[in-house]
């Protein structure tokens, strides 16, 4: 009788609590997410995804992407900013407009200058974005005076991918007098920086306690006003958690619902929709190597025309991507639209057997542990394109394995076939006509082993063609040349599902997976 | 416990009258043999396991999908039945190699006692001191993730309790009549380990061997429902439960069936060990 | 009795250096080059011997493993992979919430697994000794992970019973951290809402985790008191007309005790394992999950750490265990 008493006060706690919490929600958005990934809040060591979802709200950057747009910079912290040809170099000067930090510090030239060089400093995961990418070096950046500011770059960088790199989490501004003054030994304040905020955004980071919440309350110093008063950052790695604490309004916003549940939450008149775009490719990368069961172009193809896309797309993606079979994503410049393959057992058949492979062969097939793009599990997607496969008689052996221990063997060219996403790292065709064609970049084209001059020198050109019209038909020859030859089958560009309630507005997300939580009310 | 000079073969009969009459052995026994008829002839009584369907997804129980349907179309009647022999694969290989390692181990500490004692119980400490699914997890992730890296990864958190079983059988016998009579007569110690000892730890090995099998199976399903188990489209038991979890409102029928018969494989040996445990053991009797 | 603790404490020690070794050895065969762990795919070939070099991960085996020893020995655990911070300070973080979670569950064990022994026990092979057995039989088989799912899908997700995943509801902010314990913090800070909300959080996730152990325990008691009820002096009592109910609270019920004590410690150990599976289910943030994600990215020396202060939990407590053993049974002494 005593244990039955016991269990009744026990429930009668349970209810008083999800009674209780019923209350004070009014102005907080709670998101709910996995943000596993969260490593660190300092904008220039954070280069994972939900680093920047945090960050791209703490701190403002020079120039900013707005909305869903990725093609119109528009002014941040710069209110103008002009790019000269200097000849041996480029110069991009920068004017600042009048800010604050959440400090009540104002935002000044020595801010820029010090973000800047700390960045290239630190060696953060991102920070080859302007080392590599942009080739900027720790004195690149001058500040002429209290409000303008000019990067030098060699010619052998393009000021227009460094403007957009600038939108990234590593162009976020700090406060460098707070930062400085927090500093500890040779670490430029990041030990600080990392659980901390020092920036001029919407928001000012409340708490982060890891594996479990990041709390954002709103900045008042900031330009930006926030309709929110609060931002809860809930971390949810179980897809099913999310949806529960979704229908039963724990959470506003899930972000990793399976496609099953995002179609079966789109006819629910509580919740809405909204399709992200996304620049990732979901793709097989076969190895081209020498003595290789993929060295055969006509086997590559044949693989191609094995592949039931549509499926992939439709079903296990539930509509939540797009068909795409060359290399560069839809959005991003050069884009090329063709989709000439289909199912063909018959074509992928013959193909094989003029490889002089009429029986096909075995051969690992290397995939990640848990969700590839768009939400579909990688085990599914792994066993459909098994089943796909062995109907042209090609025999693929799944090895599911770490993230870590795939890109080790992928990255010494050890892989057979790998089942993985790449992503651009900035919003420009070459983020992956280089990567995936040119075989001296040791990088995609080099993991599969396929050197291909053509390919190398098209990519290489099509970089630097300054001339739209020359380098969209740069692009077009070497999507093309990919479609016959290449190492790679394309199976889709997912879109991220993200599901709401319905008494949340204002969210938008780009391409790129900025959020901006100040537009957002409730 | 059990002395190998009184008749054995009388006391067998009675062992296993005992056993015959306790229902609860029965009803293991008959779940057992349900479970071994199924694993055999899967391939006949049961739809391919790995045959996709995705026009059939999700559809629940039917005359036409015994179990339903999974997320890919697949039958799960079909995966559950292809998956029941490898569990008990996975479950009785386990313990092999695990009563096999801590048998062995457990008869070198006993008999010789000494050094080897101290460094072989010492090692089993060790291994005894792991939170076992965390080490086997770490095992298992070091190895890779397959089938027979679990099971290794099982085996090798579970030997130690054999040897320390043993060990304790085999040092409660050294004082006996009959190994010290052997002992006397001049007989080596490895033959008195190997003829006297051995089978008199047989026994409790058995029993607890009973149990484990149903343990092993339990902590390989649990390891393959975190990842580090069969690799797909391997119909697994805990990589199904894992993989279907998410269609829990809409379709519980995906990840409950594995789970059901990972509780019923368990719970047959279970009850098979209470059976051997009353029956050989009449003192621990409950 | 001094003595015997001090060279049990001494065993620990050496255990512990076991384990060490044992961890650094699985750690070595570990196919992920820990460089990749740390620095993700667009790791440059640069930054990867940059780390190796840092983290003396081109240094011969031998070297790194008394490297890894003399840190060992000043208390540092060494940084993880994947946080980047010292995996001292990650446990300390998640340490809490799973030994609050545990506590919890070993509460429950004990709630529900000692009166239902006790009760078997007393109506041997009688209706409620046959359900009792039934319900140790499946609660000692039933995979945890799918009780996890489907006590969330139903009573919190279907009929709104209890709270569901994670430590506190989304909208409560947690109290400033003095112990780490939501429930301690809140009552210092006097906040009732969290205390009540930390409290109902608590309960799913503790009756999953103990759900194992309450049947092992029922199993346990059931069989210690048959067991004691049996003997002479028992016997002797009840044929002397002491009412049943204070033969077995006062002798029986004491007697149980001690084998009841030794499963406990075990018990102790297994809620660790069985944090791995339900933390991860309830979005928990505790070591078993930390555990999980690290083993998960190959994040070893994060696995190593934890499994070293496990086993020295482990052997600690086994230690306490024994001592108490002494103390509750005067038959037994150690020099």
């Amino acid at each position: 009788m005593r244990k039955r008493i016991g269990a009744v006060a026990l429930l009668g706690i349970g209810l008083l609590a999800v009674s209780m919490a019923q209350n004070s929600r009014s102005s907080t958005l709670v998101y709910g997410g996995d943000f596993s990934d969260l490593i660190s809040l300092d904008p220039g060591i954070s280069y994972e995804f939900s680093g920047g979802l945090v960050t791209d709200n703490l701190y403002e950057t020079l120039v900013k992407f707005e909305g869903e747009d990725l093609s119109t910079l528009k002014p941040g912290i710069a209110a103008r900013w002009v790019v000269k040809d200097a000849g041996s170099s480029w110069k991009v000067t920068f004017n600042l407009a009048s800010k604050k930090f959440a400090s009540g510090n104002p935002v000044t030239a020595a801010d820029v200058v010090y973000t800047f060089d700390r960045a290239i400093a630190l060696k953060g995961n991102g920070s080859f974005l302007f080392d590599e990418v942009a080739n900027m070096k720790i004195g690149s950046t001058k500040a002429l005076g209290r409000s303008t500011v000019e990067v030098t770059l060699p010619k052998t960088a393009s000021p227009a991918a460094f403007l957009n790199l600038l939108t990234f989490n590593i162009g976020g501004i700090v406060d460098s007098i707070l930062v400085k003054s927090k500093a500890v030994g040779n670490d430029y304040g990041s030990e600080w920086l990392k659980r901390n905020s020092a920036g001029s955004g919407a928001f000012v980071l409340n708490r982060w306690d890891q594996n479990q919440q990041v709390v954002l309350d709103a900045n008042p110093n900031s330009s930006l006003k926030a309709k929110l008063s609060r931002v809860i950052l809930r971390e949810m790695k179980e897809a099913n958690t999310q949806k529960i604490a979704l229908e039963s309004g724990e959470i506003d916003i899930a972000e990793n619902l399976t496609p099953d549940m995002v179609k079966a939450k789109a006819t629910d008149a509580k919740f809405n929709v909204y399709k992200a775009d996304s620049l990732r490719l979901q793709y097989l990368g076969m190895n081209t190597g020498t003595g290789s069961q993929f060295e055969d172009a006509r086997v590559r193809q044949a693989v191609r025309w094995a592949l039931d896309q549509d499926s992939m797309v439709n079903v296990l993606a539930g509509g939540n991507a797009r068909k795409v079979q060359t290399i560069i994503p839809a959005g991003l410049f050069g884009f090329n639209a063709s989709n000439p393959y289909s199912v063909n057992v018959e074509k992928a058949k013959g193909l094989l057997a003029a490889a002089g492979k009429p029986n096909g062969f075995e051969f690992e097939m290397l995939v990640p542990q848990g969700s590839c793009a768009a939400g579909v599990p990688c085990a599914d997607l792994a066993a459909k394109i098994q089943s796909d496969l062995g109907k042209i008689g090609l025999k693929a052996n799944i090895k599911q394995i770490v993230q870590s221990e795939l890109l080790g063997i992928y990255r010494a060219q050890k892989a057979q076939m790998v089942l993985v996403g790449w992503s651009p790292d900035f919003p420009d065709p070459d983020g992956n006509a280089t990567p995936m064609s040119d075989y001296g970049a040791k990088s995609l084209a080099w993991r599969n082993a396929w050197n291909n001059a053509t390919a190398s020198k098209l990519a290489q050109q099509a970089a630097l063609e300054p001339n739209p019209a020359k380098r969209a038909a740069l692009y077009k020859q070497l999507t093309e040349l990919h479609l016959e030859e290449g190492p790679f089958a394309i199976l889709y560009q997912p879109k991220v599902p993200v599901t709401l309630s319905t008494s949340v507005k204002g969210y938008l997300r780009n391409a790129q997976g900025q959020v901006r939580f100040e537009k957002i009310s409730k | 416990m059990l002395s190998a000079v009184e008749a054995p073969k009388k006391q067998a009969s009675k062992a296993s009258k005992r056993f015959w009459r306790n229902p609860a052995s029965i009803i293991g026994v008959v779940l057992l043999g349900l479970l071994l008829l199924i694993a055999v002839l899967a391939t006949v009584i049961s739809p391919d396991p790995i045959v996709q369907d995705l026009g059939q997804r999700l559809l629940p129980p039917s005359s036409q999908h015994l179990l339903g349907t999974d997320q890919l179309g697949r039958s799960v009647w079909g995966r559950v039945a292809h998956g029941a022999s490898l569990s008990l694969q996975v479950g009785v290989v386990v313990t092999l190699i695990s009563v096999t390692v801590g048998v062995l181990v457990g008869l070198l500490a006993g008999t010789f006692g000494g050094v080897w004692d101290n460094v072989l119980m010492r090692i089993t400490d060790i291994f005894f001191a792991f939170p076992s699914l965390i080490l086997a997890m770490a095992i298992a992730a070091a190895l890779g993730p397959s089938l027979t890296n679990t099971i290794i990864a099982v085996a090798i958190v579970s030997w130690p309790s054999y040897a320390r079983l043993v060990r304790a059988q085999a040092m409660a016998l050294r004082e006996r009549e009959f190994v010290e009579a052997a002992r006397a007569i001049g007989t080596s110690q490895i033959s008195i380990a190997i003829r006297h000892v051995f089978p008199n730890t047989l026994t409790p090995v058995l029993i607890q061997a009973s149990f484990d099998v149903g343990q092993a199976i339990l902590t390989a399903a649990g390891l393959s429902f975190i990842g580090f188990g069969a690799q797909p489209p391997t119909p697994e038991w805990g990589a199904m439960v894992s993989e279907t979890r998410n269609f829990i409102s809409e379709a519980p029928w995906a990840s409950s069936a594995p789970a059901i018969a990972i509780l019923l494989a368990v719970l047959a040996f279970n009850l098979v060990g209470d059976g051997l445990r009353d029956a050989l053991d009449p003192r621990n009797t409950r | 009795m001094l003595n015997y603790t001090i060279r049990r404490l001494f065993f620990v020690l050496f255990v512990v250096w076991g384990v060490s070794l044992a961890t650094f050895f699985i750690s070595q065969v570990v196919p992920g080059d820990p460089a990749l762990v740390a620095l993700g795919d667009k790791a440059t070939d640069e930054m990867i011997a940059n780390f190796r070099t840092k983290n003396g991960l081109d240094q011969p085996v031998v070297t790194q493993y008394f490297t890894y020893l003399g840190r060992l020995l000043k208390g540092d655990l060494g940084t993880s992979l994947r946080t980047g911070r010292p995996i001292l300070d990650d446990l300390r973080d998640f340490f809490p919430g799973t030994l609050e979670l545990s506590a919890t569950a070993l509460f429950i064990a004990a709630l529900i697994g000692i009166p239902a022994g006790v009760l078997a026990a007393l109506t041997q092979n009688k209706a409620p000794d046959i359900i009792v057995r039934l319900m140790a039989l499946l609660g000692g088989a039933t995979p945890i992970y799918w009780l996890a799912i489907l006590l969330l899908e139903f009573l919190h997700n279907k009929l709104r019973l209890l709270p569901g995943p994670g430590r506190l509801d989304a909208y409560l902010i947690a109290p400033p951290r003095v112990t780490g314990f939501v429930g301690i913090d809140a009552l210092i800070a006097r906040d009732w809402e969290v205390f009540t909300d930390s409290l109902a959080h608590l309960i799913l996730p503790a009756f999953v985790l103990g759900a194992f152990s309450s049947a092992l325990l029922a199993r346990m008691t059931r069989a210690a008191m048959l067991e004691t009820m049996s003997q002479d002096y028992i016997r002797t009592a009840k044929a002397k007309g002491i009412a049943q109910s204070r033969v077995v609270i006062k002798h029986a019920l004491r007697n149980a005790f001690l084998p009841v004590l030794t499963v406990l410690g075990g018990v102790l150990g297994g809620l660790l394992s069985g944090a791995v599976l339900t933390e991860t289910i309830f979005s928990w943030p505790g070591v078993g999950r930390y555990t999980t994600d690290a083993a998960i990215s190959l994040d070893f020396p994060a696995v190593m750490g934890v499994t070293l202060l496990a086993g020295m939990a482990y052997s600690l407590i086994n230690l306490v265990t024994d001592l108490l053993y002494a103390l509750f049974d005067p038959r037994i002494t150690y020099a």
